[in-house]
């Protein structure tokens, strides 16, 4: 067996409340490794692709790899893999917390979650154990009640749970882990949901191996004085992502006011990482086994938006709900933060979708009357609180939102639409392709849609990393061109891709040199991959999940930028630049090995050894 | 005629830019505290031994600019420390520094809220030493 595994992965039933394990041979794990990439290539091989979301059919796979449970920093990671309810392609979100390294003790290398519960359950892994529990009782609590409830009796017992939302299918849902950490995107929430499974609940004491100890407590002491060097943990444990906020006001990173206006420094001063350390800071925390700690915890003492201390909003929350909706109040984030998470929604989606909602109110497209009475104008906090509410219920205006913003303008149409800044269906997260066109790229080619997290190319466009060592780089990147961007997307991609199949950290990717990282999978799994080696991974990985879309009928014609990042805003670091989407796509297909429908060429899926995903993509 | 880098020369020239800039007196107006920039010897670029340079700022004014030693240098509020390749890609635009300091191609010592809520006037700071023209010892 590989070492770093647990050796097993656990099948659940939910229809017949079967639990059995299988196993999955040492040459498929070092073709894919762990995490997405491996649930890609399960989802693939075992199910079929066109299923509804939220059907019996489709199943759920929550996954680790090979580091995680290793004690190396950043390894605290698990993903969570599915058919998207959000956009009906390939969906994954990745999470850190407690979760993943609990499972692999608790003797699991993941988890595939097949069918659909006739009643409310809660799948319990204690050291090897697997079974389904009835949780009739808990269905109907928020994520924190629930998690709270499951650990009354042994708090060191590790939980993931879904809200309010997931039990009310919104398409996004989040999963929530010991309160603190959440696979937001896409709507995975949904599926938990739709399965009637509220909550899982692990623990264990099996120690996976290692192949080399020795080689391995090196690279552990090179990793640690790789973050204690680094400016920009130091940053991350001090701030934590909001750091971004004020940075990102400069270089024209942060959408504002549903990525209509290019900069305000007011809201950026009042949002920003320093002025939440200042203000409501109580401690920083971290995942399972992560020196950075970048975790906020947080409370707000006073006021309406009051709350008990409790994990602080990431910088995209600070963007979403700060000022994409025009509000300056850094308490009412963290309590729209804190609402969020109980009711398990994702903050990026919910708070675009309210957004899009502020600017049609605005616009007079939406009435009072249709919007159950509240005043959605800029920055109204106040009606935002109990708006947050309705879409995790469903309730009168909430329903239409609780599918996100592409979703609700589908329903509400005329124009709305034009308003929404998607790909494929997923919101775009707090980072402004105008001013970082090879984000816009990245958006563009991302498999799960719009997403920051499915490659490194905001910290190498961005500055925040460089590794000539690994591709051909360069010092510095200026953001608004679109030249030199395409291959640098791409190497981003085939690296920051692998952080969710090695299950580590994407701050951590940053943060590390390469060959550390490299080392201390080599040193884990004993597979010895050269640089090459790993990078052709990432192809695989990505080559797989672009091989899954196509399938479900993602061509050329879905690689695009909504109509708004392509209109230049007027102010900030982004200022009349768009991205040149042409030039962009026409490098990027070429040095991706696409053919002109979008679709990889047979000799690249040759080349990566996916001659099955070749077959059936050239029937 | 330009004026040779890290000579007092040349922090007097940058002190006078500050100055004469129209924009920094505002952007600087809540900045508080010196700065100490640290360049490594590199003798092949004609750079024999480390070059300490003190900077005091002060609510969108100027004080003192000077060559010095390491203790000045280590008295600053913040201390940034760096190749001289790395400098002159940052005084050149070629490096922006905010990615340089991220990168670990400077080093800081300071408080690092501080820097980034202020990192415009940072920003500026680095702007200005562009607009006089500098002699770089390798090249002359
Ligand atoms: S850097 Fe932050 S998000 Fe990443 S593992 Fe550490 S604490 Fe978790």
């Amino acid at each position: 067996m590989a070492t770093g595994y647990a050796g097993k992965f656990l099948l659940v039933n939910l229809t017949d409340g079967s639990c059995t394990d299988f196993t999955i041979a040492d040459s498929e794990l070092q073709k894919y490794i762990g995490g997405s990439c491996l649930a890609a290539k399960m989802y693939l091989d075992r199910y079929p692709l066109d299923t509804d979301p939220l059907s019996p059919e489709n199943p759920l796979m929550i996954m680790t790899g090979p580091m995680v449970g290793s004690g190396f920093p950043g390894t605290s990671r698990f993903t969570i893999c599915t058919k998207a309810p959000q956009t009906g392609i390939w969906g994954e979100s990745a999470c850190g917390g407690t979760f993943g390294p609990e499972l692999k003790r608790a003797g699991y290398d993941g988890i595939v979650l097949e069918g659909q519960s006739p009643e409310p359950v809660c799948l319990a892994i204690l050291d090897g154990q697997a079974t389904l529990e009835d949780a009739s009782a808990l269905w109907g609590t928020d994520i924190y009640e629930a998690t709270d409830l499951l650990k009354a009796e042994d708090k060191s017992r590790k939980v993931l749970a879904i809200g309010p939302a997931g039990e009310n299918l919104s398409r996004i849902a989040a999963i929530g882990n010991d309160k603190g950490h959440f696979s937001g995107r896409t709507g995975l929430g949904a599926v938990m949901g739709a399965k009637k499974l509220k909550a899982i609940v692990v623990k264990g004491t099996l120690k996976t191996g290692k192949a080399d100890e020795n080689r391995y407590k090196e690279v552990l002491k090179t990793a640690i004085a790789e973050v204690k060097g680094s400016a920009l943990a130091e940053g991350l444990h001090m701030m934590g992502s909001d750091a971004n906020m004020d940075l990102g006001m400069v270089t024209g990173d942060v959408p504002i006011k549903n990525w209509t206006v290019g900069e305000d420094f007011d809201l950026s001063f009042n949002l920003s990482g320093p002025t939440m350390r200042e203000k409501y800071l109580t401690k920083a925390h971290a995942c399972a086994n992560c020196p950075v700690a970048c975790k906020r915890v947080v409370k707000v003492d006073d006021g309406p938006y009051r709350t008990d201390e409790g994990p602080g909003p990431e910088y995209e929350t600070c963007g979403t709900f700060g000022t994409m909706l025009m509000n300056s109040d850094l308490a009412a984030v963290i309590k729209a933060n804190e609402l969020c998470n109980r009711y398990g929604l994702d903050t990026i989606s919910c708070g675009s979708a309210i957004a899009l909602a502020m600017e049609l109110f605005e616009k007079g497209t939406l009435t009072t009357d249709q919007v159950d009475g509240l005043d959605l104008t800029w920055g109204n906090m106040g009606a935002v609180m109990p708006l947050i509410r309705k879409i995790a219920y469903r309730e009168g205006f909430g329903d239409i939102l609780a599918d996100g913003a592409v979703h609700a303008a589908r329903k509400i149409g005329g124009d709305a639409m034009d308003c929404v800044v998607h790909v494929k269906g997923l919101e775009a997260p707090m980072h402004d392709p105008r001013a970082f066109h090879g984000m816009g790229l990245a958006y563009m080619m991302s498999n799960r849609g719009a997403c920051h997290l499915q490659h490194a190319v905001l910290a190498t466009e961005q500055g925040m990393a460089s590794w000539p060592q690994l591709f051909d780089m360069k010092d510095d990147y200026t953001g608004t061109t679109s030249v030199d961007k395409a291959a640098l997307v791409y190497n981003s991609e085939n690296y920051g891709i692998l952080g969710n199949s090695l299950a580590i950290c994407h701050y951590l990717v940053d943060i590390l040199k390469p060959e550390t990282i490299l080392e201390a999978f080599n040193a884990i799994t004993g597979f010895n991959l050269t640089s090459d080696e790993l990078l052709e991974a990432g192809m695989r990985d990505w080559t797989l999940k672009r091989g899954f879309n196509n399938l479900l009928g993602i061509t050329a014609k879905d690689d695009v930028l909504p109509k708004r990042l392509l209109t230049a805003l007027k102010e900030g670091g982004g200022a009349g630049s768009v991205p040149d989407v042409a030039l962009l796509l026409s490098e990027y297909y070429a040095i991706r090995g696409l053919d002109e429908r979008g679709f990889p060429r047979k000799e690249k899926l040759t080349e990566l050894g996916l001659d099955e995903l070749k077959d059936r993509l050239y029937r | 005629m330009g004026v040779r880098a890290l000579t007092q020369e040349w922090m007097d020239a940058y002190k006078a830019a500050i100055q004469a800039d129209p924009e920094y007196k505002d952007i600087a107006k809540n900045w508080e505290g010196s700065v100490a920039l640290v360049v490594l010897p590199d003798p092949a670029k004609g750079i024999p031994e480390t070059v300490y340079l003190f900077q005091d700022y002060w609510h969108g004014d100027v004080g003192e600019f000077v060559v010095c030693d390491k203790d000045k240098a280590e008295s600053a509020k913040f201390v940034m420390t760096g190749e001289y390749a790395r400098w002159k890609q940052i005084a050149r635009k070629e490096l922006d520094a905010t990615k340089a300091l991220l990168q670990g191609k400077l080093k800081m010592k300071g408080d690092l809220p501080y820097v980034v809520r202020n990192i415009k006037t940072v920003n500026k700071v680095i702007d200005i030493l562009g607009a006089f023209e500098t002699i770089w010892p390798d090249e002359v």
